[in-house]
């Protein structure tokens, strides 16, 4: 399946871990930006069918309900799609139940909330603009409209004793899709300064194991994914199975015909060119074997051999045999009767089977 | 290029002289200047320290190699002269070398920072230089500082080394000034050559550096007779003949000639291969007239600290000895022999002349030959004695014999003359007292510094004493140091055991009293450096059999979640390659991975402890 991420580059605040692209905003999204990504959509060259269009950022919820429409109108002229996911990324204090419907009304089926935690010390750490009672709210909105939404999460930022507590209240929500990543310290970012106070790694297993426990009823189907069946993220499995993608917008990234490709990163320089690059690098085929396999790893399901041999034209065992042996033997790969997956010490080991893969 | 044909320049009108001054007095920059000024290198090809050729020279702003240029000088007096200015290497651990470049010349320029005064270094050299019988020519260096002192840097000079300053030459080699001057105090001030022009030739090989497309290339001084294309010569101390292809001078490229005459300093080339047959200090003759004897002052050269060097990839063994080789042609003071570890596996010991001089040839290795190089803890040589009587020097602390089979253990040691503003002095007093130093006396060299004379175990010295002594005295501090002989001490084997075995390549020796300190703060830091793996990793600290700490490496489980969309992909694998990268430079004992910086956790202890 090919995918489509579109990035909005603004926010109201600037949150400080945060190292995507993004500039501050008093207001929406900005007319220029939005003409700007037009005119990429209408120009781009590559696939002609899509599966799901995802809108990232910055914050996508600052995008006007009419500008998105276009955007969409503008994708639907450029590719053919049948029944996509269309999923926007929320901030939980923009939503209202009038945003909620009009992104709806614009084709939008999937809402992802960045709550990231449900105490409010912890929302300060993090320097969110929004509280807990504000994303309990926005939770509620939002389930009341969607048939599917995720609710984004951070673990280990401090107190981390805050923890429980927001699993339960995450458990109460019932979101059909969660997703819960570590809190990194990016080179960058306000939060390098604060390295030191990142939780060692026996409290990281900790805090992951906590999400596990109390979304046991949930595919853990992603290292830091679990859904209901049937609530997968399907574009995000675009990335996790390593298919191809467009990004459009500023800094975004896309995967075309093994070329993986970045839009110019400063605004002025995506509007003055929209669509042009900054990056480009080319991949060889064993640079490309090597990310599907990584990827796949971060997958309950792991890599299909079928899927590998007609991708690559080559059996997994022919490529990859001596280096999986040695991850079985580890215990972190296990090998079913059509897939090899990560065990549950793979899933928390995962840095460790890269590192086998790379140069194998 | 123009050979120079030219058979008697007068011998009336040859200079040979070098610079010398405690380290950033700005010799490397009076040399440029002399250089430009005489047009011996117009403006436009100069680079900083010309006169330093290698890299790592320039960027560590120190002279490592010795090179001798040829500047012809049109004095005030309107002759022509032939000046050699001989570079000298600045830093303690090539005191030889100095002495050898010396002995080349017939007079010295003195150079000494108008700001700093005279430093300990500058005080040895001149020492040296007077001991040499050279003219010294005082050049207060820097007169253009705000704080430059010259009327007391020039009592300095007369009170503290004993030289008539009246007639210093005021400069600053930065801006140009007084360079002339300096050029004039040369050729007027110090002495032509007096060798005897009709005698057996006797050539002082001062330096040597192998050129990888004409062999070894050996600088030398005529001190007596003639050498020339086609001579049949000998090397007097090592007793090997050779014939010569090419002389001729530096200007500062390799300039050939048909002879270097009486005086003269430049260079031959006689198809050697290797730096070995070449000693500096040693003598070059005429194997048909040879002279009776050879030149004073010959010194074999002894390496003084010690480590192993080991590759990071076993399989890059031959490619270290062949780098070994290689660089050995280049510098023939350090030694290697092969060696192994039950820890690090194969791989060579090496002996240095310093600890400088250890990064040195790490450094080239790693660069020039882009080898990923395992570099233990350095070391002293001690001399054993069993209780059979035998004696024995051994090279590293797992040679060591235990207890109950040692009689004695004998370390080197060394007396430093440490120069310092007298409101350092209770300072470096701690310091020498901490590294176990002996205190012989302190003379007031004025009103400002006074030399403090320790004799110290040179193990003390060698690691990072320098360093020490800087931090101590805000880098008003100087040192210098010469080794006096062993003396007996109260030395103990610490072991460093990983999961209960004993690593060899992390074993010391140290003295009984800092021991225990020393394994607290090792396992600490090692425990600090070993990453967590698989497994949990044990190191303990053991004297003799008693363990004294033990420290504990949890096992590794869980590596960061985070997230991995779109542009994330290429640079996760990119972060894994570059992981994997640092994973192999680290070393694999036993089935514990230790990185390369562990090897030398004991160095960082060092700095720590105090």
């Amino acid at each position: 399946m090919f995918g489509i991420y579109v990035h909005i580059p603004y926010c109201r605040t600037l949150c400080p871990y945060c190292d995507f692209v993004k500039e501050r905003t008093g207001a929406s999204a900005p007319a220029p930006f939005v003409d700007a990504l037009l005119k990429e959509i209408d120009a781009f060259e590559g696939p002609d069918e899509a599966g799901s269009i995802f809108f990232g950022g910055g914050t996508p919820s600052l995008l006007e309900a009419g500008d998105l429409s276009r955007i969409l109108d503008a994708l639907a002229r450029r590719f053919r799609m049948a029944g996509p996911e269309i999923t926007t990324e929320c901030n939980p204090d923009d939503i209202t139940p009038d945003l909620v419907r009009a992104f709806q009304d614009c084709g939008v089926n999937r809402i992802s909330l960045g709550v990231q935690s449900l105490d409010d010390r912890v929302l300060r750490y993090l320097g969110r603009r929004h509280d807990a009672a504000s994303a309990l709210r926005a939770c509620d909105q939002v389930a009341a409209v969607f048939d599917t939404w995720n609710l984004d999460l951070i673990f280990g930022a401090p107190p981390i004793d805050a923890w429980p507590e927001t699993l339960r209240g995450v458990r109460a929500l019932d979101p059909p899709h969660v997703a819960a990543y570590g809190l990194t310290y990016e080179a960058g970012t306000p939060f390098e300064r604060k390295k030191s106070e990142a939780v060692d790694d026996d409290t990281a297993l900790r805090l992951y194991q906590d999400v596990e426990a109390a979304l046991a009823e949930y595919a853990h189907y992603e290292i830091s994914n679990f859904a209901k069946p049937g609530h997968e993220a399907k574009h995000n499995l675009v990335y996790w199975h390593n298919e191809g993608y467009a990004g459009f917008g500023t800094g975004a990234y896309s995967f075309v015909d093994g070329i993986r490709a970045r839009n110019h990163v400063k605004t002025e320089d995506y509007l003055r060119a929209p669509g042009a690059k900054c990056e480009s690098l080319a991949l060889t085929v064993e640079e490309i074997k090597v990310e599907t396999l990584i990827q796949h790893f971060r997958l309950r399901e792991g890599l299909p051999r079928a899927g590998y041999a007609a991708r690559f034209g080559v059996s997994l065992e022919a490529d990859f045999g001596p280096v999986l042996a040695a991850l079985q033997a580890r215990g972190w790969l296990e090998s079913t009767e059509t897939n090899v997956r990560p065990t549950a010490e793979g899933f928390y080991l995962n840095n460790e089977i890269g590192l086998a893969l790379v140069d194998a | 290029m123009e050979v120079r044909t030219e058979m008697n320049f007068p011998q009336s009108r040859i200079r040979n002289f070098c610079i010398i001054a405690h380290i950033d007095h700005g010799k490397s920059t009076l040399a440029d200047r002399l250089l430009q000024i005489t047009n011996t290198i117009e403006a436009r090809n100069m680079q900083e320290q010309t006169l330093d050729t290698m890299d790592i020279e320039r960027e560590r702003g120190i002279t490592i190699k010795s090179v001798a240029v040829r500047i012809q000088y049109t004095a005030k007096d309107g002759h022509e002269y032939r000046l050699h200015l001989i570079d000298t290497p600045g830093h303690v651990d090539f005191a030889y070398e100095v002495s050898r470049a010396m002995a080349a010349c017939e007079g010295a320029l003195l150079l000494v920072d108008a700001a700093q005064g005279v430093q300990a270094q500058t005080l040895a050299n001149a020492y040296k230089a007077i001991d040499q019988d050279l003219e010294i020519v005082p050049v207060i260096n820097k007169v253009d500082l705000p704080n430059a002192d010259i009327e007391g840097t020039q009592l300095q000079i007369e009170e503290v080394i004993g030289l008539n300053s009246e007639h210093a030459v005021l400069a600053s080699a930065k801006s140009g000034l007084g360079t002339i001057d300096v050029l004039e105090a040369v050729v007027h001030r110090m002495p032509p050559p007096h060798g005897l022009v009709d005698a057996p030739l006797r050539a002082l090989i001062f330096d040597a550096k192998y050129d990888s497309y004409r062999g070894v290339v050996v600088y030398l001084r005529v001190v007596d007779g003639h050498l020339r294309v086609g001579q049949k010569i000998k090397m007097m101390v090592m007793n090997v003949k050779y014939e010569v292809t090419e002389v001729g001078c530096f200007t500062p490229s390799m300039v050939p000639c048909k002879t270097l005459n009486t005086g003269e300093v430049g260079y031959m080339i006689c198809n050697i291969k290797t730096l070995k047959d070449t000693k500096v200090g040693d003598t070059v003759t005429d194997v048909n007239h040879p002279a009776m004897l050879p030149l004073p002052g010959y010194k074999e050269v002894k390496p003084v600290v010690f480590c192993g060097m080991y590759p990071a990839a076993n399989s890059d063994y031959n490619d270290l000895r062949d780098a070994l080789e290689k660089l050995q042609l280049n510098d023939a003071s350090f030694e290697f022999i092969a060696d192994s570890s039950d820890a690090l596996g194969l791989g060579f010991r090496l002996g240095f002349l310093g600890l400088l001089h250890l990064e040195i040839i790490q450094e080239r290795l790693e660069r020039e030959h882009n080898l990923t190089l395992v570099t233990t803890m350095p070391n002293v040589a001690y001399r054993i004695t069993y209780t059979d009587g035998r004696e024995e020097i051994i090279q590293k602390a797992s040679q060591m014999p235990p207890r109950s089979e040692l009689a004695s253990c004998e370390e080197p040691y060394i007396e430093a003359d440490i120069m310092v503003p007298n409101e350092y002095l209770s300072a470096v007093i701690d310091l020498c007292k901490k590294k176990r130093g002996i205190h012989v006396r302190v003379d007031y060299v004025d009103n400002t510094r006074c030399m403090a004379v320790y004799q110290m175990p040179l193990a003390e010295i060698v690691i990072d004493f320098y360093d020490k002594l800087k931090t101590y005295t805000r880098g008003y501090g100087s040192l210098e140091y010469r080794l006096i002989g062993y003396r007996p001490g109260d030395l103990v084997k610490l072991d460093i055991l990983l999961n209960g075995d004993a690593v060899d390549a992390l074993s010391t020796i140290v003295h009984r009293n800092n021991a225990e300190t020393v394994g607290r703060a090792l396992a600490a830091k090692l425990k600090s450096l070993i990453p967590r793996q698989q497994f949990e990793v044990a190191i303990q600290a053991a004297i003799g059999n008693k363990v004294v700490v033990r420290e504990t490496v949890k096992a590794l489980r869980k590596n960061v979640t985070a997230k991995c969309y779109g542009g994330d992909i290429t640079r996760k694998r990119k972060l894994l390659e570059k992981q994997k990268a640092g994973k192999k430079r680290m070393k694999q004992v036993g089935s514990v991975e230790v990185p390369q910086e562990a090897f030398m956790a004991m160095l960082r202890v060092n700095a720590e402890t105090e």
